[in-house]
């Protein structure tokens, strides 16, 4: 999985939510946290992991990019 | 049946501005501060979108130092013929302008709250290696958050952003735009916009190819595009309205590194102005090759070829290391995970192939940046003739500046139903099939036609089966996309873009029936001299494509004077 949330750290800030640029995280209602998706979609373009204020979000890179 | 009924939302404004990027921001902030309605159109957030979401390290170009507007003007049309061969590319008075507004626009960006100064105070200039010169005359810049800065100079003023939202098509009445339709990607929300003046900001096209990396079901470029922003929307969008597009036979040709990932290791040091070594795996050093000497060296044996950085002092690597900071701070972390030393890495240069629009490309213009149809502009990547950021401020400044005189004397927009409807078909259709074809199976099909029959060496016969393929492609699946949800209508238009964008580029390169630089064409060896200096232009009119070949514009006499 490229984008990663760590629910432990997550405060369910919105951020990534907010600011990703291909809207690869959707809103659980339900949790009131942020839900990777779309992950079929992600770049690691690693937008989402600098922005995060609790560092709650890991990006993994692909084996293709080895 | 009126306009508001068929859409959820009707908006009218004075100007509409299609991306909220690099150029589309600064656009909205002036236009905004000349009194006028300003409606921003956005896929993502302002704050992070585009093709600097992810911060930039250099700005502009500047005439300095002794080194006058005529003088860049050389250097730009020699770098534009080290990648497309002999001729000239683009109007020259449009980058004439560019470096006369340079300054202008470092101050505005400046009024408008981006830190264009270090900690110190003071301006950082550094050497241009790009263009073979080494005058201090690009700005080095700590702009990690340029784009939040950016979208907070927007927020402050007046202006309407709808986020995570997409333009369907433009509309048109009698040969002028009058607005656009859009939907929202997350509610599914169909909004029409009407405004007087309809400036598109959306970037670059790339889509049509391959991603870099061995994952083709995914999104992935070179280091400096957001998928969302290389999808090619402008383009399609004033394409199909009938605007003119300039040099779709001219795709950009670079080296894409292996182990380039996102970032820009062993692309920095050329905005540095410091050279790395390109080696043979057997070690020899080679010079930077174009297309056809890439392949030479592959063909000899000597692939896989290389770049490092190695030979480099270490206050040099400090300041890469500054850059990846500015410029991409995830690359930090692709280092980390695959363990390798950037000092002393072996970049892998991979083959070539036309990847992207990047060096000519895009929506014709004219000096004041209007497109071929009455009130619509073109600002930044869109645009024929120019990329960069620099570029993308001053031309988004320009228009912001100058826009209100257009509005001023333009008539209320009348927008046409039928137009309205077919356009909310197209966009809302995928909701409604079931067991159709999902989006990037479609995409992928597109890409595998280019890679296939248009690649970097051409023929006839295999773009002729390119464009045969296309076509049915284009019958068969465009009408089965489905979308599970909004979101995935986003893709669906992006699809139906990319397929556009397609048709012509192959087209053009049909017309095109010579090589030259890094258009090859095996079936035309030899430059035809009746080319030289020759662009192509195309636009659709009554439904069928338009191709046209005219020459470039000549520098004009004032803009010629050395020191004007």
């Amino acid at each position: 999985m490229p984008a990663k949330i760590d629910y432990k750290k997550c405060i369910g800030c919105q951020t990534c939510y907010d600011i990703c640029p291909i809207d690869v995280f959707t809103w659980d209602e339900e949790t009131d946290m942020p839900k990777v998706a779309y992950e079929e979609e992600c770049w690691h373009c690693g937008i989402c992991w600098m922005e995060c204020p609790k560092r709650a979000i890991d990006i993994t890179f692909p084996a293709s990019f080895w | 049946m009126s306009i508001e009924k068929i859409a959820d939302k009707v908006i009218e404004t004075d100007v509409l501005i299609i991306g909220g990027g690099i150029a589309g921001c600064p656009t909205a902030v002036k236009a905004a501060d000349h009194g006028l309605k300003v409606t921003l159109v956005e896929k993502a957030k302002p704050e992070r979108s585009g093709s600097a979401g992810q911060g930039i390290d250099h700005y502009g170009i500047f005439p300095r130092e002794g080194v006058t507007k005529q003088e860049l003007i050389r250097r730009w049309e020699a770098y534009q013929s080290l990648l497309n061969g002999e001729g000239r590319f683009g109007d020259p008075n449009l980058v004439y302008k560019y470096y006369d507004s340079a300054f202008w626009a470092l101050e505005e960006l400046e009024s408008q709250g981006i830190t264009m100064r270090w900690d110190d105070g003071e301006y950082y200039w550094m050497p241009h290696g790009r263009y073979g010169g080494a005058d201090r005359i690009m700005l080095r810049v700590h702009w990690q958050n340029v784009k939040p800065e950016m979208a907070k100079a927007v927020r402050e003023r007046d202006v309407d952003i709808l986020e995570r939202t997409m333009v369907v098509d433009l509309l048109t009445n009698n040969g002028s735009v009058v607005g656009a339709t859009a939907v929202n990607t997350r509610t599914g929300e169909f909004i029409v916009i009407k405004a007087k003046a309809t400036i598109v900001a959306t970037g670059l096209f790339a889509r049509c190819y391959n991603p870099e990396t061995p994952l083709f079901w995914k999104y992935k470029f070179r280091y400096h595009w957001c998928p969302a922003t290389v999808s090619g929307d402008g383009w399609g969008m004033a394409y199909r309205a009938g605007a003119e597009l300039a040099c779709m036979d001219i795709t950009g040709w670079h080296f894409r590194a292996r182990d380039d990932l996102t970032i820009s290791y062993g692309n920095f040091n050329l905005n540095e102005g410091i050279a790395g070594k390109f080696l043979t795996w057997k070690g020899k050093e080679f010079g930077f090759p174009n297309a056809g000497r890439y392949a030479e060296l592959e063909e000899k044996g000597n692939a896989p070829l290389y770049q490092t950085l190695q030979h480099l002092p270490d206050d040099y690597h400090k300041r890469m290391e500054v850059a990846y900071v500015d410029e991409r701070l995830v690359s930090f972390k692709v280092a980390e995970d695959r363990r390798f030393n950037p000092k002393t890495h072996y970049f892998e240069l991979m083959p070539n192939k036309p990847h992207n629009f990047m060096t000519a490309a895009g929506i014709s213009i004219d000096e004041d940046c209007k497109a071929s149809l009455k009130g619509l502009y073109s600002v930044g990547d869109c645009s024929a003739g120019w990329h960069s950021c620099g570029h993308a401020v001053v031309t988004g400044l320009i228009v912001g500046e100058n826009v209100d005189t257009y509005v001023n004397m333009a008539d209320e927009p009348v927008v046409d139903e039928a137009q309205v409807e077919s356009q909310k078909l197209t966009a809302l259709a995928p909701l409604s099939v079931k067991d159709g074809t999902e989006p990037m199976e479609l995409e992928c099909a597109i890409r595998y036609v280019c890679e296939r029959y248009v690649g970097q060496f051409k023929s006839e016969g295999k773009l002729r089966e390119g464009l045969r393929r296309l076509g049915s492609l284009r019958r068969e699946f465009l009408p089965k996309l489905m979308a599970k949800n909004p979101h995935y209508l986003m893709r669906c238009l992006e699809v139906r873009n990319i397929m556009d964008l397609a048709e012509v580029y192959i087209n053009a390169c049909l017309e095109r029936k010579e090589t030259r630089g890094n258009h090859i064409r095996l079936d035309y060896p030899d430059r035809d001299p009746s080319r030289d200096s020759m662009l192509t232009y195309q636009r659709m009119e009554k439904g069928k494509p338009v191709l046209d070949i005219r020459p470039v514009p000549e520098l004009k006499p004032e803009n010629a004077k050395e020191g004007n």
